[in-house]
């Protein structure tokens, strides 16, 4: 991610947008003279690789438990049910997905509001410690989470947070912050000289040039931190494994985790859980897919 | 190696304070600068151009020490220690580290680590480059294609584990209808040495090429269409234009991607606690799923964090080795032309 | 000009850790709340302690509340709580070597008081049972459940079909290998995915070949036990089976937490299954038409030239519950403990095809919904002269966790015997 930050000061992902039927490779030439009949194979096989999976997952979630085994993966259901979601609802699926979305909520906020700051001091201040306050995160970008989760464990038990939404909260944030110092950073550094300069003949402080100008400037960055965080919280494991166990603190992810053990071989039923569970991401996938893949360029973060 | 991973992040943030206090009492004085290189710096400047104290990073990097920096200088200090998670840490000096050196799954741990890293690589970098470099192109069909393609994103890590594990239970999933129409009548992916190995490489392959495919097809939008007209100009073929030209333009992100690759597959763990919890035997017991094992099933806490700080060290070479491919040093002298 | 700035600024670090802590506030930590909190293991028994507690909130003005904690990584997460401030107050375990590491850190109750003060209570179990809920002659465990012995389970449609009989000695169980898995019956479900059903077999073996006196010394803490010849030879016999084909070819991943072990065995498609008595309420709850009118069961066979007693069993004698010593609900606690005694929950048990560890057991099992397994589970247990506890509770965990690695490792066939030994003696 820091490499995108390196090359791209000057083209951050909003000015890029606009113009990309300009550019790239083929265009023009391979579409349209002779078809790239390898790149279709390539292509194709990629399709069922990545949507053979797929489909037999959501005809598995239609299925009844007792044919799932003898009907084959890929033969739709004569009777299909609905069934199969229902029981992932009963079960608390909802408040898995409650919970998860209050950690991300708070993971984002955290987040956002710490890293715009950091980011400004290191891009505006003119101390020399806010270089070394950047080496710091820079080389925060390569602590593996899992490395510290004993430590993590020992320090939320200290603080006698464990069990409680707020441990994964905060380590789940501090983890993420590096990576979107970073790319702050790299958006904030586009911001143009005249523009702060404007500023400070206006008489704005230092806050209020974060607010009216540096955070305004810097939406696309912003946006694409958001959406790395809430996706570090959507997804985390290991810190929910370990921080909490009460049923009413699961998040999705150790809801389906745990939903493994209660389901035994009931595959249809647990494959609806899951799917059922990607449902939020997905409304903002279907809602939202330009910042969502925009975010995901920008950042390439797990 | 190993002092020199930690030090800078204790030294950073350890200067961070008294630097913090410093400025502080200056500024709530009289605006008088408090003396010191700061002060003057600020003043040279002039207090309206708006420009921040540095007071303005302590928040982050306080947070960021609290809960990732001060982890890893205790995942330091444990490794020191024998600890059950029950009372409090004893200190026990090198035992922790004489003992990862001569642990066969330590050793095991680490090859399949390595090897995982590699095979990581070498399966989803050409699978990416080629997807991503294909779905730069304008088409509408590939439009639809990409946002397909999309879909394993939304799922996390743990459901798609357990999505694969369905898939490929033996007895009650796919498999087991699958397999007697092939004619093998039990196809064990997961419970074969090399083959639940390979599930892990699969899998984590389908998560997270579509990632990576999305990181290629940003790289290949700014390669500028002027390079490909002209090497038609000069009658250069389709794959001489990929060769000569969409790669050596891709190198920045062929760099991002695969330190993100080797940093993620060094890290994998959810995949393998639910996928093959380790097994068969210590097959997949990768050294993550080690740290975690010896962790919180064995409930040797001071020799999972020697396990563990091992991978910090690991995983900072990688982060070194990426300062210095990607030119840190460029954004530095970015800054100071600010 | 600057004042204000700064204050702002403090002023929003302030509202981020506002967020944090309103945030912990609103959620209410799980020991936040008032209730006391039960742990169970997860499975289909829980449902003796869930009546109980239900009676238990009727009388009492403490709201207790089960919490089950999925089987596969039950231990993990009582540890990881009982390291932090939000303790269960009472929990499920496999009494001695289990509840050590707690006792040593005084963090349960004390319940020599209780038993004192409510002879009732002291006299209703089994004696012997009672003593494995103490350490270091203190007790700290109350028998929960029924007594767990490992058995022999068989489909008996499967036997009928295939013209067999039920095993006697090892003779039979190598005949009956052969004859199933020529019909294309995996001849014993093995769940490989959870390495101690495996050990199931071993602690057999091993206890029918040498004696308890073997896994006695290792438990004593002498590694070089394991290169008791004992050990070795088990470790072949595993191997035998293995190629054989007893456990069929796809046993490496099924996991018995998730059912798939017992379901090859109610469907049919594996004619036995080495498990705990539990299995049998499993299958009440799963596969009652299969529970009800198929599913056998037979002892484990003697080995020949083996110098254990035959009658010897292995297993769990049961499970306890502990008292957390910091509790806010410890009166609470302990009355809940009694209830474990009490005529409806026994009656609970039996009916949910357990044989409780009451002294009054007999009697009782007569009203089991299969009075005949019942009586025979009761009789090999009081005809045991030795009850092996299962090697992984009776064994500290650091040890326990890498032996059940290599004996998955040995099924596998990934290391030989002699590596097995080797591997077991170096731990």
């Amino acid at each position: 991610m820091t490499v995108r930050l390196a090359e791209s000061p000057s083209r951050p992902p909003a000015r890029r947008r606009p113009d990309p039927p300009r550019t790239g490779p083929f265009r023009r030439r391979s579409g349209r003279d002779r078809p790239n009949v390898l790149a279709g194979m390539g292509v194709a096989l990629w399709l069922v690789i990545v949507a053979l999976p797929l489909y037999a997952l959501l005809i598995a979630t239609v299925q009844r438990a007792e044919n799932y085994t003898s009907s084959g993966p890929f033969t739709p259901p004569t009777d299909p049910t609905l069934g199969n979601y229902g029981k992932a609802i009963e079960n608390g699926l909802l408040g898995f997905v409650l919970n998860t979305a209050i950690v991300t909520a708070a993971v984002v906020a955290i987040v956002v509001a710490l890293a715009s700051m950091t980011g400004f001091a290191i891009v505006r201040s003119r101390t020399r410690w806010t270089t070394g306050v950047f080496r710091v995160f820079l080389l925060g970008l390569a602590i593996p989470s899992q490395a510290v989760i004993v430590p993590v464990y020992l320090i939320i038990v200290q603080l006698g947070l464990y069990d409680t939404l707020t441990a994964i909260v905060l380590p789940t944030a501090a983890f993420a912050l590096p990576v979107c110092v970073l790319i702050l950073v790299g958006s904030m550094r586009d911001i143009s000289e005249e523009l702060y300069e404007a500023m400070a003949l206006d008489g704005a402080g230092s806050v209020r040039t974060f607010l009216q100008l540096v955070v305004p400037m810097s939406r696309s960055g912003l946006s694409t931190i958001a959406v790395y965080a809430a996706l570090q919280a959507w997804n985390g494991f290991l810190f929910p494994l370990i921080l909490t166990q009460s049923p009413d603190k699961r998040l999705i992810t150790m809801g389906l985790f745990e939903f493994q053990g209660q389901y035994r071989i009931d595959i249809p039923g647990l494959l609806a859980a899951v799917v059922l569970s990607t449902v939020p991401l997905f409304l903002v996938y279907l809602f939202a897919r330009r910042s969502l893949v925009q975010g995901m360029m920008g950042v390439g973060g797990k | 190696m190993t002092s020199g991973t930690s030090s800078p992040v204790t030294g950073g943030a350890a200067r961070s304070g008294p630097a913090t206090g410093a400025t502080g009492t200056g500024d709530s004085g009289t605006g008088v600068p408090a003396g010191g290189s700061r002060g003057r710096s600020a003043r040279a400047t002039g207090p309206r151009t708006g420009r921040p104290s540095a007071v303005w990073a302590v928040p982050g990097l306080l947070y960021f020490g609290i809960f990732a920096a001060l982890p890893m200088v205790l995942v330091a200090y444990l490794s020191l220690t024998s600890w059950g998670g029950l009372g409090s840490p004893e200190f026990i000096g090198l035992q922790n580290w004489t003992r990862l050196a001569n642990d066969p799954l330590m050793h095991r741990a680490v090859w399949l680590s390595l090897l995982l890293t590699v095979l990581t690589w070498a399966v989803q970098t050409p699978i990416s480059l080629l997807l991503g470099v294909w779905a730069a192109g304008p088409q509408r069909n590939r439009a639809v294609l990409s946002a397909l393609f999309f879909l394993p994103l939304l799922l996390s890590s743990a459901a798609i584990a357990i999505i694969w594990r369905a898939l490929l239970d033996p007895n009650f999933g796919p498999l087991a209808w699958l397999g007697p129409v092939l004619g093998m009548p039990t196809v064990n992916l997961l419970g074969g040495s090399h083959s639940a190995f390979l599930v892990i490489v699969f899998v984590s392959s389908w998560q997270f090429i579509p990632l990576h495919m999305l990181l290629y097809q940003g790289g290949a939008r700014q390669i500028p269409a002027s390079l490909y007209q002209a090497a038609e100009i000069d009658g250069a073929g389709r794959l001489r234009a990929f060769w000569h030209i969409t790669l050596p333009q891709l190198r920045h992100t062929i760099t991002t991607s695969s330190v993100l690759m080797v940093v993620g597959a060094l890290t994998y763990f959810e995949t393998v606690l639910i996928l093959t919890n380790g097994g068969p035997g210590t097959d997949t017991t990768i050294v993550p799923f080690l740290m975690y094992r010896a962790g919180f099933r064995s409930w040797e806490l001071g020799y999972a964090s020697a396990v563990a700080f091992t991978l910090v060290v690991v995983a900072t070479l990688v982060a070194l080795l990426l300062v210095r491919f990607t030119g840190f040093g460029s954004m530095r002298s970015t800054k100071e032309g600010l | 000009m600057r004042t204000p700035r700064l204050s702002s600024l403090a002023g929003a670090a302030a509202l981020c850790l506002l967020a944090t802590t309103a945030c912990s506030g609103g959620e209410g930590g799980g020991g936040g709340d008032d209730r006391m909190h039960v742990w169970m293991y997860q499975d289909s028994l829980v449902v003796v302690q869930e009546g109980a507690v239900e009676r238990f909130n009727e009388a009492s003005e403490t709201e207790a509340v089960i919490d089950q904690v999925p089987g596969d990584n039950y231990e993990e997460r009582l540890r990881t709580a009982m390291g932090s401030s939000e303790q269960p107050d009472v929990f499920f375990n496999w009494g001695a070597g289990s509840i050590e590491p707690y006792v040593e850190q005084d963090m349960l109750h004390p319940l020599d008081d209780l038993l004192a003060e409510d002879p009732e209570l002291a006299e209703a179990f089994i004696p012997s049972i009672l003593e494995s809920g103490k350490v270091d002659g203190v007790q700290y465990g109350i028998p929960l459940r029924g007594t767990q012995p490992v058995m022999i389970f068989y489909n008996n449609a499967v036997f009928e079909e295939v013209g067999v009989e039920p095993p006697e000695t090892w003779e039979d169980i190598l005949d009956l290998i052969d004859a199933f898995t020529e019909e294309d019956v995996i001849p014993f479900a093995l769940a490989g995915g959870d390495p101690w059903t495996e050990q199931m077999w071993l602690q057999y073996l091993v206890d029918r070949i040498g004696g308890p006196e073997v896994f006695a010394r290792i438990h004593g803490g002498d590694p070089e036990g394991w290169r008791d010849p004992a050990v070795l030879e088990a470790a072949e016999m595993v191997q035998d089976l293995v190629e054989r084909g007893a456990f069929g070819d796809a046993y490496a991943s099924v996991k018995y937490t998730e059912g798939g072990a017992s379901t090859l065995l109610s469907e049919g498609r594996a004619a036995m299954h080495l498990m705990g008595s539990w299995e049998y309420s499993t299958h009440l709850d799963q596969a009652r038409e299969f529970a009800e009118n198929d599913l056998g069961y037979v002892e484990f066979p003697p080995i020949p030239g083996g110098t254990g007693d035959p009658a010897n069993v292995v297993g769990n004698p049961t499970n306890y519950f502990s008292v957390t010593a910091e509790s806010e609900h410890v009166e609470a606690a302990l009355e809940f403990l009694k209830y474990t005694s009490q005529e409806e929950y026994v009656a609970d048990m039996v009916e949910n095809g357990e044989v409780p560890t009451t002294a009054n057991a007999e009697e009782a099992v007569a009203d089991s919904p299969n009075p005949e397994f019942a009586v025979f589970q009761y009789e090999m247990v009081r005809d045991a002269p030795h009850f092996q506890l299962s090697w992984d509770q009776a064994l500290p965990p650091n040890v326990a966790t890498p032996m059940v690695t290599e004996i998955e490792s040995l099924f596998n066939g990934q290391i030989t015997p002699e590596q097995f030994v080797d591997a077991l003696a170096a731990l």
